[in-house]
């Protein structure tokens, strides 16, 4: 009996080391993969920040109005987002890699769908990005063009047209991502239909003056509307 | 004639013809014109005086300009070559029946009074839509340089009380006194072209040196130097250029050292077809070039101060008062309200301590209320060092302007409405020197380095 519970030992601590012996170089593997990872990460971040830098990307950001974005959800400017996305990106991508080559069953099929899904990721975050960016756009050209046409209200038209595109925008990168297709696309016809109607039943009940007004200043005598200022040249 | 004779007359005439053929067909290549309108100009030859003329298909004032503009030939310079340059193009709404380069017989109509010694040349670039202001210019310089003009002008047929006189007094300081630049000035009510007299004056003269007080004019006369100079710059494809070049052409004058003088024509009257444009849109087209002129010549105006009298001819103003129906009320609310609901934009563009000034004079009461001019000019170049470093998009800043200028607008009218010319000018003046004094404010925000908050 204790030669049959010396031999299990024994095949025991055989196993462990084949395991070990088995496991270790491949750990070490993982280890290097993460580590080169980590290096062309830095590498790929610092020639991304460098290549922005030259082509003015903030600059350009900034007339663009994202930046400003950016400022509101407390993020850094667009080249360093950049730079800083291509960094966690790569070094992610070598991760996963160097995971994979550890052989751990079920990993790797959870991996290998990991890495169809993002490219979807990706585009659902562009899209949202560039329809932040197209809302914050066009509610500022609303404003700017209300108030000096002296309309009432004219914060209320620009956050109708930021809210509208933004709806519009989410919905569009929830079903880039496939979540609740459906449900989105129905919730988004419903909100936006709603919107719409409210709008149009709130301007033709509610104010007919102001559709009057409005008809007369696009329609009239535009003339006599700028001669209540001085000719500027 | 011997055979030798005869031949070498032959070859030479064949080497004249070669030429000529060479520098037509080396035009064809260089040039934009279109080969019709290359062809009437080599007919031509040199000329010592041309007028340009963008009509818009409108015959009855193109043809009132053009009488006009052959008048002063006629009379005021009649033994010069001298030809009209009409930049043409039909609006298609109009009808073909009252539609044309204009309807003066082509070749010289001799007026009885004509003392001309000179055929009066006519050549007429036909585009297929109305040019813009920048291509019918670019055409009247492109004609300009290859006729080897002296002395240029541009008139346009929008003035209905266009005059011999004022033809001849845009051409001669630049064909006898060698100006290269030529500014209109006229008779003004006082609460009319208040942008030019609060901004485009004082501002062009505290930056670009030059005292010209009607940057933005439908006349102008200028050199065949300045015609070329201009007609060499790498900037016609800008979107400035195209809408109002004409700043842009006083600015290269006055930054480039040409020699700029200002001619008294008079009261100006305009034809009442069309309502003009909204004051948005005058913002857009030159507050924005203005901006646009300070970002691309930087280098000529930043660390240079140059401050040079502009000669004038003439009264330097003449301002009339009368009544005005002015809706001072509405004016005010504008610039309240734009204050209010455009927050956080003029924050973004204007200092804090700016913005927090202008903030605190939407409390006033509109009785009390006055824009204070160092408040004014320390917005504009504000505004002017926000363009340069574009913390928003140019057009939209451009327009953020807008509601301020109408505070201004108001604290105007309020504190002249019983001024007298020589007090508004006085004003002006006061307002250029404080425009001048600023000036190492705005080159300080100009050069500082801005770093997008993180």
């Amino acid at each position: 009996m204790r030669q049959t519970i010396l031999q299990g030992l024994e095949q025991a601590y055989t196993n462990l080391v084949r395991m070990i012996t088995d496991f270790l170089p491949r750990f070490m593997v993982m280890l290097i993969i993460i580590v080169i990872g980590l290096l062309v990460a830095f590498l790929f971040k610092y020639i991304l920040r460098a290549i922005l830098r030259l082509t003015k990307l903030d600059r350009v950001s900034e007339e663009a109005g994202a930046s400003r974005i950016l400022r509101l959800a407390h993020l850094p400017s667009m080249s360093v987002l950049l730079s800083r996305t291509i960094f966690w990106v790569t070094w992610f991508g070598f991760i996963l890699i160097g995971l994979s080559v550890l052989g751990v069953a079920g990993l790797q099929e959870q991996i290998s769908r990991l890495f169809q899904f993002l490219p979807e990721v990706f585009v659902g975050i562009l899209i949202l990005f560039l329809g932040l960016m197209t809302a914050n756009f066009l509610s500022r050209t609303a404003l700017l063009a209300a108030v000096n046409a002296g309309y009432p209200s004219p914060r209320i038209l620009s956050w109708s047209i930021r809210f509208v595109i933004w709806i519009l925008a989410i919905s569009m990168t929830l079903e880039e991502l496939g979540v609740a297709r459906q449900t989105v696309i129905s919730a988004f016809s419903i909100i936006f239909g709603a919107l719409m109607l409210g709008l149009a039943i709130a301007f033709g009940l509610g104010g007919q003056d102001l559709a009057r007004r409005s008809l007369e200043k696009y329609l009239g005598d535009s003339k006599k509307e700028k001669d209540k200022e001085p000719q500027p040249l | 004639m011997t055979d030798n004779g005869r031949r070498h007359d032959q070859v030479q005439s064949f080497r004249k013809l070669r030429e000529e053929s060479e520098i037509s067909s080396a035009l064809a290549e260089d040039t934009f014109l279109d080969d019709d309108l290359l062809r009437q100009l080599m007919a031509v030859g040199e000329v010592d005086l041309l007028v340009g003329i963008v009509s818009h298909g409108n015959a009855s004032t193109t043809t009132q300009a053009v009488l006009a503009i052959e008048r002063s030939f006629q009379q005021r310079f009649t033994r010069q070559r001298a030809v009209i340059v009409d930049a043409y193009g039909a609006d298609k709404d109009q009808s073909s029946a009252a539609s044309g380069p204009s309807n003066v017989p082509e070749q010289n109509v001799r007026l009885a009074d004509s003392l001309s010694l000179r055929t009066i040349q006519r050549v007429t670039a036909d585009f297929a839509v109305p040019p813009s202001p920048g291509l019918a210019l670019r055409t009247i310089l492109a004609a300009a340089d290859l006729l080897r003009a002296r002395a240029c002008a541009v008139v346009s047929p929008g003035t209905t009380n266009l005059t011999p006189d004022w033809i001849a007094k845009l051409l001669k300081p630049a064909y006898q006194d060698k100006f290269d630049f030529v500014a209109p000035l006229y008779t003004r009510h006082k609460f009319q072209g208040l942008l030019a007299r609060n901004l485009f004056y004082p501002m062009s003269r505290a930056i670009f040196g030059g005292g010209i007080r009607e940057l933005y004019s439908d006349e102008w006369g200028f050199s065949g130097r300045l015609a070329t100079d201009c007609l060499n710059q790498d900037v016609w494809h800008e979107e400035h250029i195209g809408s109002r070049p004409e700043a842009w052409m006083a600015i290269s004058a006055m930054s480039s050292d040409f020699r700029c003088c200002q001619v008294f024509l008079g009261e100006k009257s305009q034809s009442a077809t069309g309502s003009g444009p909204d004051i948005v849109e005058v913002f857009r087209q030159t507050v924005g070039s203005l901006f646009w002129c300070m970002e691309s010549r930087q280098s000529e105006w930043l660390d240079r101060e140059k401050s040079e009298a502009v000669q004038t001819f003439g009264p330097e103003h003449e301002l009339t008062s009368g009544p005005s129906e002015l809706d001072r009320h509405r004016i005010f609310e504008m610039f309240r309200s734009g204050v209010t609901e455009l927050e956080p934009i003029l924050g973004s563009i204007l200092d804090s301590e700016t913005h927090a000034e202008i903030k605190g004079l939407v409390s006033l009461e509109e009785d009390n209320f006055r824009f204070p001019s160092e408040l004014w000019v320390k917005t504009l170049y504000d505004f002017a060092a926000s363009y340069h470093h574009a913390v928003l998009n140019r057009d939209h800043l451009v327009q953020a302007l807008a509601p301020l200028y109408r505070g201004v607008t108001f604290s105007y009218l309020a504190e002249h409405s019983d001024s007298s010319p020589d007090e508004i000018e006085a004003v002006n003046e006061a307002l250029c020197a404080e425009f001048q004094r600023q000036r190492p404010y705005l080159r300080d925000k100009w050069k500082v380095k801005v770093e997008v908050k993180s």
